[in-house]
């Protein structure tokens, strides 16, 4: 760590700021746990407490940006602590997103689970529990100022995209296979989207981080394994 | 040279600043249009080279190699007694009105070294001008006080001199302050207000380069403003050089940045790079209020 501020509460509220990060990704992890356990176990009441717990993640969220303005206004950093606020800013943000999206899979956990269960919902709670990694990881990193273990989580969020396109496969089989499967595989085509979106934030928070740390944003281009968005359903061909 | 790119469909010809009426290629505009900083630096107005100076037995800066740009702006910070001020003091050579005191080194401005012996002192602190900390009026009338000095190198008719004194308080941004009451005595100004006619004191012998000695550190908020917005305003003419302890101050109005630390030079760079990300960790905990 760098050597302390000449003025005291400076650093204390520097420190104050650091924890309401570490506070947010602690929610962040708990919150997309809960999400994965209650669509794997079909807990409609697990899901309902994830929803109405995404409120206390956003009043953190509005607390942290206030006191970043206010850091930034009394304080005029330079250099490491401006870099520290910026960053604080910029990963409140991608958590607050994680847990919208952590509250969107719990929401339409409660709709799937009184549909009858299919096949394909097994591979969502494995393609949840990367992403869970992958966030988990990225806070490590943080608490660490730990660049290169933040890198690792950029690069990993590649084998969730590629999840995330075999599943998209999977659910659209499904669904061609027979249309009574179309209102459930569609909600679990959301989920495994907001999931893949989870990831995505995650890579946001080590770019930010490694910002933080070198002082200068990362330029390599991410590998993406999504290649969703090329797919084209031809039912002639996959019509049996 | 003939033109190359002038005739070509769609390539705009745009004249450029540093390389008189030559025409660049298309590449070089866009390299000038983009950074255009790292093109200056090629060519500084003041080259100061391994200076070194001795307060008697003290020494006080040790091996300080830095250039200065034209048309740019360059802060010195560093905490007190760190050789800021010293180092501005060698530029003009006023550290000579002072026994005891000896410097080595180079200091080219255009090329000529201005502390080889044979200059005309009056002549360089005429190319060199400086303004200090406290505003320095001389006691006589805000006319008198710029045409002065513009005297002392040049025999001009009244008219004439009437239109320099003008053009020197408009330049400081004073003269529509003033320009009702030019026989009243300078030092009833206030402190802003002083401040700028030392500076318009300074460019109306048509220096070269300004040194800035804490310009703004003993006036109010708003001065302090009209300095720095003054300073950005001048760097159009002039090469200039800042010493400031307000590392906001430096953040604001400069373009290069020289932080001193005990005589040395610690790190020298781009003002937006020193104060984003420093490369020293002497600079980091300077400007980050870690400096124990």
């Amino acid at each position: 760590m760098p050597p302390e501020h000449i003025m005291k509460s400076y650093d204390e509220e520097l420190s104050r700021l650091n924890n309401m990060i570490v506070e947010m990704g602690g929610l962040a992890e708990a919150q997309l746990s809960s999400a994965i356990e209650a669509v794997a176990k079909r807990d409609s009441a697990l899901a309902a407490s994830v929803v109405e717990g995404d409120a206390q993640v956003d009043d953190l969220q509005r607390e942290l940006d206030n006191l970043a303005i206010r850091l930034l206004a009394l304080r005029q950093p330079m250099a490491r602590d401006l870099r520290e606020i910026f960053a604080a800013l910029k990963i409140g943000a991608d958590l607050e997103r994680i847990c919208d999206y952590a509250a969107n899979v719990a929401k339409r956990s409660i709709a799937l689970s009184q549909t009858p269960p299919i096949q394909p919902v097994h591979a969502l709670p494995r393609m949840g529990t990367l992403a869970l990694a992958l966030v988990k990881d990225v806070i490590d990193a943080y608490v660490e100022r730990d660049a290169d273990k933040a890198l690792e989580v950029w690069r990993r969020d590649e084998e969730l995209d590629e999840m995330y396109s075999s599943l998209f496969r999977e659910f659209l089989t499904y669904m061609m296979e027979d249309p009574r499967n179309i209102g459930a595989c569609t909600h679990l085509l959301f989920m495994a989207k907001n999931i893949e979106r989870i990831g995505d934030h995650a890579t946001n928070i080590a770019e930010d981080l490694y910002y933080l740390v070198h002082g200068t944003p990362l330029t390599e281009v991410r590998p993406k394994g999504d290649k969703s968005s090329l797919e084209v359903v031809a039912p002639d061909r996959t019509a049996r | 040279m003939t033109d190359t790119t002038a005739n070509l469909p769609g390539t705009a010809r745009v004249l450029h600043p540093m390389t008189d009426a030559v025409p660049p290629s298309s590449a070089a505009t866009q390299e000038a249009t983009v950074k255009p900083i790292a093109t200056a630096l090629s060519d500084p107005k003041v080259s100061i080279k391994d200076v070194h100076f001795h307060y008697g037995a003290y020494h006080a800066l040790k091996g300080i190699t830095l250039p200065l740009q034209d048309h740019r702006v360059t802060a010195f910070i560093g905490p007190s007694g760190c050789g800021k001020s010293t180092l501005l003091r060698i530029l003009n050579r006023i550290y000579e009105l002072y026994p005891n005191q000896t410097v080595s080194g180079e200091v080219l401005v255009d090329g000529e070294n201005i502390l080889a012996s044979g200059i005309d002192l009056n002549l360089l602190r005429a190319k060199i001008g400086m303004v200090f900390q406290r505003p320095t009026p001389f006691p006589m009338s805000i006319y008198d006080n710029i045409a002065f000095g513009i005297r002392l190198y040049e025999k001009l008719p009244k008219s004439e001199l009437d239109d320099r004194v003008e053009l020197a308080l408009q330049r400081a941004a004073l003269w529509t302050e003033v320009k009702d009451k030019l026989r009243q005595s300078g030092s009833g100004l206030s402190g802003g207000q002083q401040q700028r006619l030392c500076i318009a004191r300074a460019i109306a012998v048509k220096p070269k380069v300004l040194l800035l000695d804490e310009p703004a550190s003993a006036l109010d908020p708003i001065s302090t403003q009209r300095i720095e917005e003054l300073i950005a305003e001048l760097k159009a003419d002039y090469c200039i050089a800042i010493v400031t302890h307000n590392m906001q101050q430096a953040a604001r109005s400069s373009d290069f940045t020289a932080f001193m630390y005990l005589g040395e030079l610690v790190e020298f760079g781009e003002t937006e790079r020193i104060f984003t990300h420093p490369k020293e960790r002497r600079t980091e905990d300077y400007i980050t209020g870690r400096f124990g």
